[in-house]
């Protein structure tokens, strides 16, 4: 049953990731891929993160998605319209990229078998609570550095967009 | 509960999610579209540690997924910052037409 809805949530996410990149609307590119991170929120659940699909949804869909969608609209950027130029260069890596992914994972699948490394489930991995208390007792000085990482790209973002003359 | 869903089906969305990613980086002229291929990119590289991290039994998994949304977001602003300074200097974020540090 978790493995169905894990497809078909996979399958959401994949479908529209490509509707993301194929469409030329950047607009309709941003909502597509709303709908497609939602569904990674689905998977996400569905492998015992359930405060990380939150944080996907909030963060991700909410926030940064957002955040793009304004600048679009501040930007007024049209679709993009089709130059007639051949681009092989682009069109021979973005083919080959796919090919040697395509290639790394069933190789990986056929190296590894059906084996799927599946131990004992913890409950309290899909604990909010006990995650907290990870991040905050052996990992709390990587999260005190992502709070300076955010405050520099706050500057930085700040200073990047001001108009000059002012 | 994770024991009924493949780690297999994890990873192979996860390449699926990667691959579109990349093909869309490096064929759309758009530097939106090529940001969020990159956004998208991120999240294939998230579902593979949240699949690991599940198979594993471990939290770790999910605080490195933790930390690359915080880095996301701090990279969205500053990349979202510097195409409207782009955009204010050349009227377009085509990123055929932007060939300034080009050669």
């Amino acid at each position: 049953m978790d493995r169905l809805f894990f497809d078909a949530a996979a399958l959401v996410a994949i479908v529209f990731a490509g509707l993301m990149v194929i469409g030329r609307n950047p607009v309709k590119s941003v909502l597509a891929l709303v709908v497609s991170f939602f569904g990674l929120a689905v998977t996400y659940v569905l492998l015992l993160a359930p405060f990380i699909a939150a944080l996907q949804v909030i963060v991700y869909a909410g926030a940064i998605l957002v955040l793009f969608l304004f600048v679009l609209m501040l930007l007024n950027v049209g679709p993009e319209k089709p130059d007639g130029a051949r681009r092989p260069i682009q069109s021979i890596l973005g083919g080959l990229s796919v090919v040697v992914f395509a290639g790394l994972l069933l190789g990986m699948f056929r190296a590894s078998g059906a084996r799927v490394p599946v131990m004992a489930q913890p409950a309290e991995l899909a604990d909010p609570a006990a995650l907290a208390r990870v991040l905050f007792s052996d990992y709390l000085l990587h999260f005190e550095a992502v709070s300076v990482l955010l405050l520099a790209a706050l500057v930085g973002a700040f200073v990047l967009a001001r108009r000059e003359n002012t | 509960m994770i024991g009924s869903i493949p780690l297999s089906h994890v990873l192979l969305t996860s390449g699926a999610l990667f691959s579109i990613g990349i093909a869309g980086a490096l064929l759309r002229r758009n530097a939106i579209q090529i940001f969020l291929s990159i956004e998208l990119m991120m999240n294939a590289a998230n579902l593979a540690l949240l699949g690991y991290g599940a198979a594993l039994g471990t939290h770790e998994g999910q605080i490195l997924v933790f930390f690359v949304i915080a880095i996301a977001a701090a990279e969205a602003s500053v990349g979202l910052a510097i195409f409207v300074a782009l955009f204010r200097h050349t009227e377009t974020i085509d990123v055929n037409k932007i060939n300034l540090l080009k050669w």
